[in-house]
């Protein structure tokens, strides 16, 4: 083989390699999908039937029936869509606080977001608990919010962003027009700062979707349960119907996949681009 | 992704107001002093009543709203986080029979039903059924659902493949001891070798235990899990493994293996025969139930009680009352599998009549005699905890293979370990 | 992905007045290779330095602007954690009157056979998922960096495992290896190599675990190494190239080096989630509810730390002993953190 052909072979079986890995990245959610659209029979059948049947349906059905799937899916939306935004909102303040001025405990205080970046979120979890029930928000949608906000990535990711992001030049012109603090913020970091943003929000939101202990310590009412814990329930416990505990993970899955897709290509541009900095 | 500001700054002010909004509607209706509401959330779990009995309680008490939720996932966890607030404790509760002693010791959280006319209905249901749900000072906290007699589930088509006998008194004739089940399952292993007699030993020892007078703590609040009857249940319960006849089954899979016959026969009470109909429809009539070997043994049996925050304890009483007298629970039978705890029940057509999933034997043969030889233990609140360790290590000699004794010992000491931080001395 | 972020130390750069981001600076000089200090433009003072009560009054918007994160932080993390620890001297069952005990719980952590188990399983399931994991995504992001072609399909294709919700993963996993009727069990008896009892043995439950965590996050980590692969500007490969590297040299001298600030970040968040795994094992064993809730599957081998610590506390509902659990746990991750941090810096030092 000369040394065309070597490169071409190699070119070619990176391709090879790299489709065999989104084969085995993409084969569960085929998988589901033909769980989903046969009955429980045929799951436990040998040989496996490798195709989709025509029991979504029905599945979906009973599923409907056995779990309130538009509820915990409407109570995840808002969960997810309320910590996305209060955690935009909070983290790109602080950082712009961080990153660009100095003030007495400034290093204290960062640095006691360093300390607790590497703290598991299960050691807050039990006074969490009971800080709720004395709120009066346990079992609300509240106690799921609101602890959310205080992550400390994105801290970090916002503030290192803004510090090379926003340019200084930029935040000298507005202080000589006399804008404070906030006027800045409004008018020349936030523009500058939006895919930083724009991938926070992303990654939180989806952070928060799938989120599992925390809901499942807090929420209490099957009636308000979020999506993950509401699918944990349908599958724990003796009779189980496989297939329609599979259409529930599929609907499960879904949203988020396409809504991601979707947006896809510009969350890994911004993605990268923050990582550059 | 572009996010404009102005969109930003409007999606944050309407997050903030809906996320207010959501947290008023997420307070619920909360009880003021008065206790005459009329609507009721009710809490229990899928098969711990009848949905038909539950349905029909919804129109007997028309002037009153029943709101009832089925709760899935870990019933006790979320029952005690649900009681940790007004607003998000139910009004009327189920409690699994393996959770009750648990709650006794904080019986103050839960209505002495006895002022709420217990004390006259208390002569027409089982004394030690009550006796489980009552205080040391007489406070009586659950109203009983159903108790669990013990019977042995078995295929009849796979005992007559083996050679076995198959009529359900010749069966419980000659499996009438655990050496003697025991042989009949090396005999139909060995004729039809993908069968198994037990699911795991785990539901041995559970058997085993149930039928003894003692368990693991004694009324003194003293570890005893070390003793001769423990010894002996979990050696009964080593053996089907021994023998090579336990399917090793502790997990989801046990809805498949039930269904192809990998599993033989099932140790349960009667309201395990639930769990079986739901999860193979398809074996109906191929099922019977025989007397459980060596003697009667109770598993589980659940209550209704009322937490104090009950909104409207006398009308939460007549609901549970009516839900729980005899027709109803008769009903509860028929509809799911709940043996009734009012001994009014049993001659009520709808306990002798016979049960087509099992082949339209009359199973009030075998459960009434059971369920009056019940032997009663007592049962202390750190009682559950403790014996978590004896089934961890049970599963652990059937998943590592972990050798009996040292299996034996380890359980011995992580369960005294667990009464000593359960406060046990 | 931001670099480290203990690398950005708040420490350095002078006290008081207008400068800024200082911690900034030194992680960017990271990001731009060795030699090739950033240049910051310091922006006019805002004004003469005024009193000290003045000072500080002065600066209210700053305080303004980070206060409602520090708030929510305070109340929600800081002061649950450290309210955690007063937890663990306590006797409680969640419902009725606290006790102190003094250090009883950590005696009884000492003594307790189960949660020396599930640190060491916790460290297996970690093990086996992490190193692999992290190999293979570095491997992967090299593979899309060499493409022109599918590059944003690849990235794409490879991401949307990480997004997937764990708990319809963990159910999908605990589907496809069941014991009797799972597909992979299915495929192996296809192919004459016998039924393997996935979720009932010891090992392999572990191996389920830790194939469940490897598929989600080996994409996820390969495009962050992809991002960085990325930053590399190509004239150093191209130099290297005439200067006779082969790709093997051109891979362990030029890339890993520097990678290596992106390589650590990920070390540190996947040390930091794989020990914490708890959704896994609870959702594929959490249904034997009645004798043993939540521990962890047969012989307990799925049972890593922080699902100990939740049966603890809310099955035997022994709230103080859970606190010295998490706590215990802590420490342990704090101290395997570091190991792996100096790991990977040591290797730096290195000539």
């Amino acid at each position: 083989m000369n040394r065309v052909d070597r490169k071409r072979f190699r070119g070619l079986s990176v391709h090879v390699v790299l489709w065999l890995c989104v084969i085995i990245s993409v084969f569960p959610f085929y998988w589901i999908v033909v769980m989903a659209t046969n009955t429980s029979q045929d799951i436990y059948s040998y040989p496996p039937k490798l195709w989709f049947g025509g029991n979504l349906l029905t599945n979906i059905q009973h599923l409907f029936d056995k779990m309130d799937f538009f509820g915990s899916l409407l109570n995840t939306v808002i969960v997810a869509v309320c910590t996305t935004v209060l955690v935009l909102l909070f983290d790109s303040l602080a950082a712009f606080a961080f990153a660009k001025y100095e003030f007495p405990g400034k290093k204290l205080l960062f640095g006691m977001l360093l300390a607790m970046y590497i703290l598991p979120t299960q050691l807050a979890i039990i006074p969490q608990y009971e800080i709720m029930v004395q709120l009066g928000w346990l079992g609300t949608l509240k106690a799921l919010i609101v602890p959310a906000c205080a992550n400390a990535f994105g801290i970090f990711w916002m503030r290192q962003y803004t510090s090379s992001g926003v340019p200084d030049e930029l935040l000298d012109a507005a202080r000589i027009e006399g804008a404070g603090f906030f006027r800045q913020y409004w008018h020349v970091v936030l523009p500058c700062v939006r895919p930083a943003l724009a991938f926070l929000g992303i990654y939180t939101f989806i952070l928060s979707w799938n989120d599992y202990i925390t809901p499942l310590v807090m929420l209490v009412d099957p009636s308000r349960l979020t999506l993950q814990v509401a699918l944990a329930q349908l599958y724990a416990g003796h009779s189980t119907d496989y297939s329609m505990v599979m259409s529930g993970v599929l609907l499960a899955v879904i949203p988020l996949v396409l809504v991601f897709t979707f947006f896809a290509r510009g969350f890994i541009a911004d993605a990268t681009k923050g990582a550059l900095r | 992704m572009d996010l404009s500001r102005r969109r930003f700054l409007q999606t944050a002010v309407l997050t903030a107001a809906g996320a207010g909004l959501t947290a008023a509607c997420g307070g619920g209706s909360g009880s003021s002093g008065s206790k005459d509401s009329k609507n009721l959330k009710f809490w229990y779990w899928a098969g711990g009543l009848s949905d038909k009995v539950v349905a029909d309680a919804k129109t007997h008490f028309s002037d009153a709203t029943l709101k009832t939720s089925v709760i899935g996932g870990d019933f006790k966890t979320k029952l005690l986080t649900g009681l940790k607030t007004a607003q998000t404790s139910p009004d009327i509760t189920g409690v699994k029979g393996e959770d009750i002693a648990s709650l006794l010791p904080n019986a103050n959280r839960f209505l002495d039903l006895k002022t709420l006319g217990m004390d006259k209905l208390a002569p027409d249901y089982l004394s030690w059924k009550l006796k489980q749900a009552t205080t040391q000072d007489g406070k009586l906290i659950g109203f009983p659902i159903d108790i669990g007699p013990c019977a042995l589930f078995y295929r009849e088509d796979i005992f007559a493949q083996a050679g076995l006998p198959t009529d359900p008194a010749k069966v419980s004739a000659q499996l009438s001891t655990w050496e003697a089940y025991f042989d009949a399952g090396v005999e139909l292993h060995k004729k039809v070798p993908k069968s198994f007699l037990v699911n795991n030993i785990g539901s041995v020892f559970s058997m085993a235990i149930g039928q003894g007078t003692t368990r693991f703590i004694d009324e003194n609040n003293k570890f005893i899990g070390d003793q001769d009857h423990i010894r002996t249940a979990w050696d009964t319960a080593v053996k089907p493994y021994t023998l090579g006849i336990d399917a090793k089954i502790n997990d989801n899979t046990w809805n498949a293996a039930i269904g192809n016959g990998t599993l033989a026969t099932e140790l349960g009470a009667a309201w395990h025969a639930l769990d079986i109909s739901n999860a193979t429809p398809g074996t109906k009539g191929k099922w019977r139930v025989a007397s459980l070997p060596s003697g009667p043994s109770n598993l589980g049996g659940s209550f209704l009680a009322l937490p104090a925050t009950c909104a409207n304890p006398d009308l939460a009483f007549k609901v549970v009352s009516w839900i729980l007298n005899p027709e109803n629970q008769a009903r509860g039978f028929t509809d799911a599998a709940l043996f009734p705890t009012t001994p009014a029940a049993y001659k009520l057509p709808a306990l002798t009549g016979g049960d087509a999933f099992f082949g339209g034997q009359k199973t009030i043969e075998i459960f009434g005699p059971a369920a009056e030889k019940i032997p009663a233990a007592y049962e202390a609140p750190a009682d559950a905890a403790v014996s978590v360790a004896y089934f961890n290590e049970l599963t652990s000699i059937e998943a590592k293979g972990k050798d009996p004794e040292d299996a034996w010992k380890d359980a011995v000491s992580q369960a005294k370990q667990i009464a000593q931080r359960q406060g046990v001395k | 992905m931001s670099s480290s972020p203990v690398a950005g130390s708040a420490a350095t750069g002078p006290p008081s007045g207008p400068a800024t981001g200082s911690g900034g600076r030194h992680a960017t000089d990271r990001r731009r290779g060795p030699g090739r200090p950033a240049r910051r433009i310091r922006p006019v003072s805002s004004g003469a330095r005024p009193g000290p009560r003045r000072r500080r009054a002065r600066y209210w918007p700053q305080y303004l602007a980070i206060s409602p994160y520090y708030l929510i932080f305070s109340v929600f993390m800081f002061f649950p954690v450290i309210y955690t620890i007063y937890l663990a001297f306590q006797k409680w069952d969640g419902i009725g009157e606290m006790h102190y005990v003094g250090f009883q719980q950590f005696r009884f952590l000492w003594d307790d056979p189960v949660f020396w188990l599930s640190i060491r399983n916790t460290l297996v399931i970690w093990v086996l998922a992490t190193a692999p994991m992290l190999f293979m995504a570095l491997i992967l992001a090299v593979l899309v960096n060499s493409t022109k072609r599918f590059t944003s399909f690849y990235r794409v294709a490879l991401f949307i495992p990480s997004i997937t919700s764990l708990v319809a993963i963990a159910i999908f996993f605990g589907a496809i290896f069941s014991n009797n009727f799972g597909l992979i069990n299915a495929v192996l008896t296809g192919l004459h190599l016998g039924a393997v009892p996935w979720l009932s043995n010891e090992w392999t439950i572990k191996l389920v675990i830790a194939a469940l965590m490897t598929w989600q996050w080996t994409g996820y980590n390969a495009i962050i190494y992809l991002a960085g692969l990325q930053a590399i500007p190509s004239e150093l490969y191209e130099a290297a190239r005439m200067d006779g590297a082969g790709p093997m040299r051109i891979f362990f001298s030029i890339t890993i080096p520097l990678l290596r600030p992106i390589i650590l970040f990920t070390v540190v968040v996947s040390t930091v989630t794989g020990l914490q795994s708890f959704t896994e094992p609870q959702v594929l064993f959490g249904s034997d509810a009645s004798t043993n809730p939540n521990s962890g599957g047969p012989g307990q081998a799925g049972l890593t730390t922080l699902l100990y610590f939740y049966h603890t506390a809310f099955d035997t509902n022994d709230f103080g002993y859970g606190a010295a659990i998490v706590w215990a746990f802590f420490l342990v991750i704090l101290l395997i953190v570091l190991i792996n941090w100096g790991l990977v810096q040591r290797k730096e030092r290195r000539p």
